[in-house]
């Protein structure tokens, strides 16, 4: 079985609010855990893109993977990885939403029409469910 | 309509619609793009049109079955003579719509229309917009007799063909031809609807025509046109039911009348398929799979009335909360069409074949789980108006 990579890294620009104390904007502060990576290499850099990581947890990949295999019923040989497409798989628009409901009932969720479009890799799959169950908790 | 899944390729807010990619086939077939604009491109005007009618997306696929087996259907022709035209009816012993309508040459003839038009005031709006839907469908009756002449092998070559399937064929729409008739008179008389509406989206539907991804196959044309007349038989049965649960017997028996010509055609499309897979049984199977796979398209699905960018979506949400046409009608069809042609004891197939067969036979469990979560989280439906009846609402 391949080894399965459970973090993805995205760029991504902070949000920055503005901190009021008597209608007077005396500071910002960042909305996101994050730490600079800018040219001189380590320092914190408010103003450009910082750096982000999310993970989807490696259970979760694993779980989803599972279902994807027993969906498309894949021989034990089939290497997955959680860049490969459903679609590179030979699944069929029927084959994905019966993936995506067999994630909502593994993980017990609800996935919205509009995002189970979305969901087109096991790493999409993961971070979605990461994210619906901690919106769960 | 298909699970249109598009039809169902049932494509309706409360159905989940999948997505219909399209599909490069990987036969040697000649094919050709079409186009994915909507806007009028290849027309003179200099004005780009801001509504135009949709168009199929699908990257077209043409002669995909192997010119040998056009042999088959020219050795078919005696048997389809005495085994096929049978269930034609001798035009002598024919309904006509006239003998379903108010009289002009009687002297009761307005009493008559006062009538009908009592009768149709009973009538809610939901139900007209499904009986028009209908009624339409019926009227594009020249992208189907059209449908049945792009098949290798069973085409009119002529226009006048003694072939027994160009018989078959103009026989067919002969008697087709009656239906749109009298639903066209009954709806002009009843005055319920808006006529030009519906007339103008006639025009554009059979302007636009329809791609049943058929390909020239007999294999697949028929096998396409057995689940369409299933399903035109079911949901003209259900009109009629309804017709008679609001009080008006004369269209319930209109819509019956209907009905009962659309079994008759099809037990003939049944038929041939039956034989084909008797036959060729491996390459019938693979065909079968494939129109599955690919999902059956209403053969209205490209229905645009001029205003509603998603007319037919709206139309088959209506026929589905009705009950008229639904996605468990399709999954119903399907396996009813597994059981006629006992799929599931096919022998001596290929891999492939065997691979079809297990599609094919799994299948309608799957949609009618699928239905049911669609069922499940249906949200609240819009109102929405149908211009085919004066822009008054109707709940999806």
């Amino acid at each position: 079985m391949a080894a399965v990579s459970a973090t993805c890294i995205r760029f991504g620009t902070s949000v920055e609010l503005p901190v009021r104390a008597n209608n007077q904007i005396i500071g910002k502060s960042s909305s996101l855990v994050s730490f600079g990576w800018g040219k001189t290499g380590g320092f914190p850099c408010i103003r450009t893109s910082r750096l982000q990581i999310c993970a989807a947890k490696p259970e979760t990949v694993e779980k989803v993977s599972d279902i994807v295999r027993k969906q498309l019923a894949l021989s034990p040989e089939t290497q997955l990885t959680p860049q490969t497409k459903f679609t590179e798989l030979g699944a069929d628009s029927l084959d994905t939403v019966e993936i995506v409901m067999g994630l909502e009932e593994e993980f017990d969720i609800s996935v919205e029409e509009e995002n189970s479009e979305n969901i087109t890799t096991i790493q999409e799959a993961a971070d979605l469910i990461d994210k619906l169950v901690d919106k769960k908790a | 309509m298909a699970l249109n899944m598009n039809a169902i390729n049932f494509q309706s807010p409360k159905c989940p619609s999948f997505a219909l990619p399209p599909i490069a086939s990987h036969r040697s077939p000649k094919f050709f793009m079409a186009s994915t604009l909507r806007s009028g491109s290849n027309e003179v005007e200099t004005v780009k049109k801001p509504f135009s009618p949709p168009r199929e997306v699908h990257v077209q696929v043409t002669h995909s079955m192997p010119p040998q087996k056009i042999e088959i259907f020219k050795a078919m022709e005696d048997w389809a003579e005495n085994n096929i035209l049978v269930h034609l009816k001798p035009v002598e012993k024919c309904w006509q719509p006239q003998d379903f309508l108010p009289d002009p040459a009687s002297d009761g003839f307005h009493d008559q229309v006062k009538e009908l038009r009592e009768r149709a005031k009973e009538i809610p709006d939901d139900y007209f917009v499904v009986l028009v839907g209908d009624m339409i469908t019926e009227e594009a009756l020249p992208t189907y007799q059209t449908m049945l002449n792009t098949l290798d092998g069973v085409r009119d070559e002529t226009g006048a063909s003694p072939t027994s399937w160009a018989v078959w064929t103009r026989a067919w729409t002969a008697e087709e031809n009656r239906h749109g008739d009298l639903l066209n008179k009954y709806l002009y008389l009843c005055g319920r609807v808006d006529m030009r509406q519906i007339e103008k989206t006639i025009q554009y539907l059979i302007g636009s025509g329809m791609d049943p991804k058929s390909e020239n196959s007999p294999y697949l044309g028929f096998i396409y046109t057995s689940f369409q007349e299933r399903a035109t038989f079911i949901s003209h049965g259900n009109t009629a039911r309804h017709a008679r649960e609001h009080g008006d017997l004369k269209l319930a028996q209109i819509c019956g009348t209907i009905a009962s010509d659309e079994k008759r055609h099809e037990t003939a499309y049944t038929k041939i398929v039956e034989k084909l897979f008797e036959i060729d049984p491996d390459g019938t199977v693979l065909a079968f799979a494939d129109m599955m796979r690919k999902k059956i398209s209403m053969p209205a699905h490209l229905m645009y009335d001029g205003r509603d960018d998603n007319l037919f979506d709206h139309f088959s949400a209506v026929a589905q909360r009705l009950g008229v046409y639904t996605a468990r009608d399709y999954a119903d069809i399907l396996e009813h069409l597994v059981g006629r042609w006992k799929v599931e004891n096919l022998t001596g197939l290929s891999a492939d074949g065997q691979k079809a067969q297990d599609y094919v036979c799994g299948l309608p469990p799957r949609i009618r789980r699928l239905e049911e979560r669609a069922q499940g989280r249906a949200k609240q439906a819009p109102r929405i108006p149908f211009s085919w009846i004066y822009d008054r609402e109707v709940l999806l």
